[in-house]
């Protein structure tokens, strides 16, 4: 099929004219490891953990839809309030796991805890070499809980 | 006989038996141009394609197998990877689904931010388009520009719902309304953050101004019209044939728009126009994109003016169940009609679900369309039709 070609191209050049003003602005650009980026305070960078609100109920274990936390816990007995009165108990945290190499980030896990023990935060440096290590434990999740921003302030 | 007559012989063979046998060509499955793993087993004959099969599933996840067993509010957070380059707008007739189901429906203000969020989507999908496909046509420089305000968009959404691609937003019977369910500290509102209108009627003045450089840039640019007009031609009743919907329908000039003909959301309350063109071909299917984000503006300039205060989120159960019965819900994705059949046995998950994913329907026309182009307009062609494969082989 032949074309009727028009040389030399006047939008062509109109199109060059147009990177030649590109070219000379500003690039809007976050040079990221020397310049720090910083995320939206809802952003959902990783999950941080208040050990003493979580009471073990395993919501967010079971309502997880990839089945990336691992949580065990232990009753302990803190003894009874009157003599003869049925002995009163506490759960506690053993382990709780999120495996960030399986985890998608969806929030599911966040949004169903009944006692506020788990919070977004930002914070996305936590890349390792190997993804084993994604696997953050007990410790590790509550040293995220620093960083959990403010809420923002709404639209009316 | 001489050798002077044996290569005669031999030429007059030659001429005889040009009817060579056609070659088998994989493109494929990882090739720049298929936009993922789309693999394509074609007869050329020279440069000419007698024959092409698209051979689909290498990314085959399994969703409707997997939505099986998950809860509702689960598979909220899957179905948006299902087409990642629009998540929100995946997310939109799955959840309108859950809920004519159940019965309940959004309040006002939640149906307003949904909107705008699938709106945005529909920007950011499209300046993904308008990047890539003159890059398969081997313009690399509006790329850079495209990607570069589709990053002010990715922000909008990441700003509202802490997603870039993968919202997760909907819920059923609103939007997320706050971000932990604990009662022990004050709940945060999971509402539109403060500035949010002005910083998306900047962006939006933006998406104006990257229009016209897209104009200069690829509009009027005669390689890329060389390239595209005329070529990949679908007349409209072969595109209804093959099920296409979106703009690769209304390139082929059938003006059909869910928003307009089957109006969901608040869509019948904004003014816009369905763009179409009459032209079937690629430059067409790309025209129509680019005025489909101007489009967008515009609804959602009209949006930001019209959205309601109020609750995000109706009253619904804590566990969600779906009564006994089933559903179709469809919204106008970027790419076309995205449709959920959800059938319900009564219990917290679905019994079944059958995604209408758009590029599994826009891809259909494949073999019908690239029988007899050049293995150039091959690219071409594909590329306009604007398929994500894991909208394909969810
Ligand atoms: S964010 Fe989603 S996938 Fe990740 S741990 Fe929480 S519930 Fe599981
Ligand atoms: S849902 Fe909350 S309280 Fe329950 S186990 Fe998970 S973190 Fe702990």
């Amino acid at each position: 099929m032949s074309k009727s070609i028009n040389f030399p191209f006047p939008g062509l050049f109109r199109g060059m004219g147009l990177t030649l003003k590109t070219m000379v602005k500003r690039a809007p650009v976050t040079m990221y490891p020397e310049v720090q980026e910083v995320p939206v305070p809802r952003a959902r960078g990783v999950i941080s953990l208040d050990v003493d609100n979580c009471t073990v109920c395993m919501l967010c274990a079971r309502e997880c839809p990839d089945w990336c936390i691992y949580i065990e816990g232990h009753k302990e007995e803190k003894g009874e309030t009157k003599p003869g009165a049925r002995m009163r108990t506490k759960n506690l945290l053993d382990r709780f796991d999120i495996d960030y190499g399986l985890c998608m980030y969806c929030g599911i896990c966040v949004e169903v805890c009944p006692f506020d023990a788990l919070f977004w935060t930002p914070e996305y440096e936590y890349s390792e070499p190997r993804v084993a290590d994604l696997l953050h434990n007990k410790e590790k999740l509550t040293e995220w809980l620093a960083t959990v921003p403010e809420n923002p302030a709404l639209e009316s | 006989m001489t050798s002077r007559e044996m290569m005669h012989r031999s030429e007059s063979a030659v001429s005889i038996e040009l009817q060579t046998p056609d070659m088998t060509l994989n493109i494929g499955p990882q090739h720049p141009s298929t936009h993922g793993v789309l693999r394509l087993v074609a007869k050329v004959d020279g440069e000419r394609i007698r024959e092409v099969e698209p051979v689909i599933g290498y990314m085959h996840r399994g969703y409707e197998k997997l939505a099986e067993v998950r809860t509702y509010a689960q598979i909220t957070a899957l179905v948006n990877r299902i087409d990642w380059v629009s998540g929100f707008a995946s997310e939109v007739p799955f959840i309108l689904g859950v809920e004519k189901l159940m019965g309940v429906e959004a309040p006002e203000r939640a149906q307003w931010i949904r909107l705008i969020l699938s709106e945005l989507a529909r920007i950011s999908s499209h300046l993904v388009f308008i990047s890539s496909y003159p890059l398969e046509l081997g313009a690399t420089t509006p790329l850079m520009h495209s990607l570069r305000e589709r990053e002010y968009i990715l922000e909008l959404i990441e700003e509202v719902t802490g997603g870039r691609f993968h919202p997760n937003f909907n819920r059923v019977g609103g939007v997320k309304s706050a971000y932990g369910g604990g009662s022990t500290t004050k709940k945060q509102s999971m509402d539109l953050p403060a500035g949010f209108f002005k910083r998306t009627s900047e962006a939006m003045d933006r998406m104006d101004k990257i229009c016209d450089d897209i104009d200069t840039l690829v509009t009027g640019n005669e390689l890329i019209k060389m390239r595209t007009v005329g070529v990949g031609i679908i007349p409209p009743d072969k595109a209804l044939e093959f099920g296409l919907s979106g703009p690769n329908l209304r390139a082929s000039g059938v003006a059909y728009d869910l928003r307009k003909s089957d109006s969901y959301l608040t869509y019948d309350q904004v003014e816009f126009d369905v763009v179409s063109r009459p032209g079937g071909d690629c430059y067409d299917r790309y025209l129509v994109r680019l005025h489909e984000v101007r489009e967008s503006v515009k609804i959602i300039r009209q949006a930001i003016d019209m959205i309601p205060s109020g609750p995000l989120q109706a009253k619904v159960p804590r566990v969600l169940k779906a009564p006994k019965g089933h559903v179709y819900s469809r919204a106008e994705n970027p790419k076309g009609e995205f449709g959920y059949y959800i059938v319900s046995e009564g219990g917290k998950m679905p019994y079944r679900l059958k995604i209408r994913s758009t590029s599994f329907s826009n891809l259909t026309i494949l073999p019908w369309i690239l029988k007899g182009q050049l293995i150039p307009d091959l690219v071409a062609i594909m590329g306009s039709l604007d398929f994500v494969l894991g909208d394909v082989d969810r």
